[in-house]
């Protein structure tokens, strides 16, 4: 399966879009869409609006965030913004600040 | 290429001038000026060429400067030290050489659109030629 | 599906662009970089980057190392080597001290060998004409005759020449040869008036859009 790994030491400064897998080690701040799933991993920061079909985040992240199938805060992540998906998942030990829009048309 | 009509401009010979000819020509020596060759040169690793080159194929193993147009290929090996232009539709870089210029190859970019050769008015020539203005 | 975990495992300290990916903007890091989707804008690596087939760079590149086995469109700055395999294609200027280009790449643009600051940005390719003489050589002998000043020319005029009839700053370009060119029946103008033709702003060409029948 092709996937697209962004490292830990890479900073993006600008617009990523594509429509495969995205796993962010690094720091990517601007924008992100994508048509599939994003994760973003513990070492990872972004500083960017998410538009995807799937994230799941271990990181850091302080942006929008539009998924158009599920959102997942893992443990020991750090968002900030607010989330629109029909599913949202926050794991014990996340934390997280915003607003949440779970949509009921978006099903 | 026959073997027989290789010529060789030996490591003492120095010419100044114009060269011209059909044959292959190796070159081990100094040529200064213009080199107009139909077939293949080379430069030997002792030779020095401080020429423009026009030949149609190119192996340089020694020194040379000046512009360089090849109809089918240039080769810079390893040893070689070259400045200038280069205009070739191959052109061989091998790592270890020296290499100062410019190099212009038939470069295929699929993504881009050719260019418009007539420029701004590239439309106004296509109409007038279609109306045949200009017969 | 795979977990980000398998993903991660695959690749060990390598950032992979993935086909489908466009990345636009800046992007830096100290780590190697495998580019098989697109990058638009700027790229700084105090390591390798590695354009595969289906990779398409176009940004001022500044790395230690590069592989091109794509496309790459802009200048690169390498502190070590450039390499242009047998499918890489670039247009762009190369400062590298080392720099390989192997039979079946293709390549328009410059090449410095001289040394090159880590990390520093290629400048962009100067529109204007290029002073000549600061990457030749001394060895350069002052016999050899100048190429034509072609850099010097409009970019909507390639390669011809001009010449201006009245007080306006463009001119048409004079007109190509077409292909089925023949000998004209029609009589020639003389240089001075087909000198006219090619001035758009010559007052000839007011009357001549407006003339309805030729």
């Amino acid at each position: 399966m092709a996937n697209t790994v962004i490292g830990s030491s890479i900073v993006i400064d600008g617009e990523i879009s594509g429509d495969e897998v995205l796993v962010i080690q690094g720091t990517v701040k601007g924008k992100i869409s994508l048509k599939e799933s994003l994760y973003v991993e513990g070492s990872g920061v972004v500083e960017a609006d998410i538009d995807t079909q799937n994230v799941e985040i271990a990181g850091r992240v302080t942006g929008n965030i539009v998924a158009s199938d599920k959102v997942e805060l893992k443990t020991d992540c750090r968002v900030v913004g607010d989330i629109k998906a029909p599913r949202i998942l926050i794991a014990d030990g996340a934390s997280f600040k915003g607003n949440v829009d779970m949509d009921m048309k978006e099903r | 290429m026959a073997q027989g009509e290789t010529g060789i401009i030996g490591k003492g010979i120095v010419i100044r001038g114009n060269l011209t000819g059909g044959g292959d020509l190796v070159i081990e020596g100094r040529v200064e000026g213009q080199i107009a060759l139909k077939n293949h040169l080379t430069i030997e690793g002792t030779g020095k060429v401080q020429a423009d080159i026009r030949a149609e194929e190119l192996t340089i193993n020694g020194e040379a400067s000046g512009n360089i147009d090849a109809s089918t290929r240039v080769a810079i090996n390893a040893s070689a030290k070259v400045a200038g232009d280069i205009k070739a539709p191959r052109v061989v870089i091998e790592d270890g050489a020296v290499f100062n210029g410019s190099i212009e190859m038939d470069v295929k970019l699929s993504f881009e659109k050719a260019d418009n050769t007539h420029g701004e008015y590239g439309h106004w020539f296509e109409h007038r030629h279609r109306r045949g203005d200009f017969r | 599906m795979a977990t980000a975990k398998e993903l991660a495992d695959n690749a060990v300290d390598n950032t992979v662009v993935g086909p489908s990916i466009l990345i636009s903007g800046r992007l830096t890091g100290d780590e190697d970089l495998t580019v098989r989707g697109r990058v638009e804008g700027e790229l700084t690596l105090s390591r390798t980057l590695i354009v595969e087939p289906s990779g398409v760079v176009k940004a001022n590149v500044a790395v230690k190392n590069a592989i091109v086995s794509g496309v790459v469109v802009g200048n690169i700055n390498a502190t070590e080597s450039v390499e242009l395999t047998r499918e890489g294609r670039m247009v762009g200027d190369i400062r590298a001290p080392r720099v390989i280009i192997v039979d079946g790449a293709s390549f328009r643009g410059r090449v410095d060998m001289g040394d090159v600051e880590p990390g520093r940005l290629p400048a962009e390719r100067p529109t204007v004409a290029r002073p000549q003489a600061v990457t030749r050589p001394t060895v350069r002998p002052g016999a050899t005759p100048p190429r034509p000043a072609a850099r010097r020319r409009p970019p909507w005029c390639p390669g011809r020449r001009l010449r201006r009839t009245s007080r306006c700053r463009r001119l048409r370009p004079r007109r190509p040869r077409s292909p089925r060119a023949r000998p004209s029946r029609r009589v020639r103008l003389p240089l001075s008036r087909r000198a006219v033709l090619r001035d758009p702003c010559h007052p000839w060409w007011r009357l001549a859009r407006r003339r309805r029948s030729w």
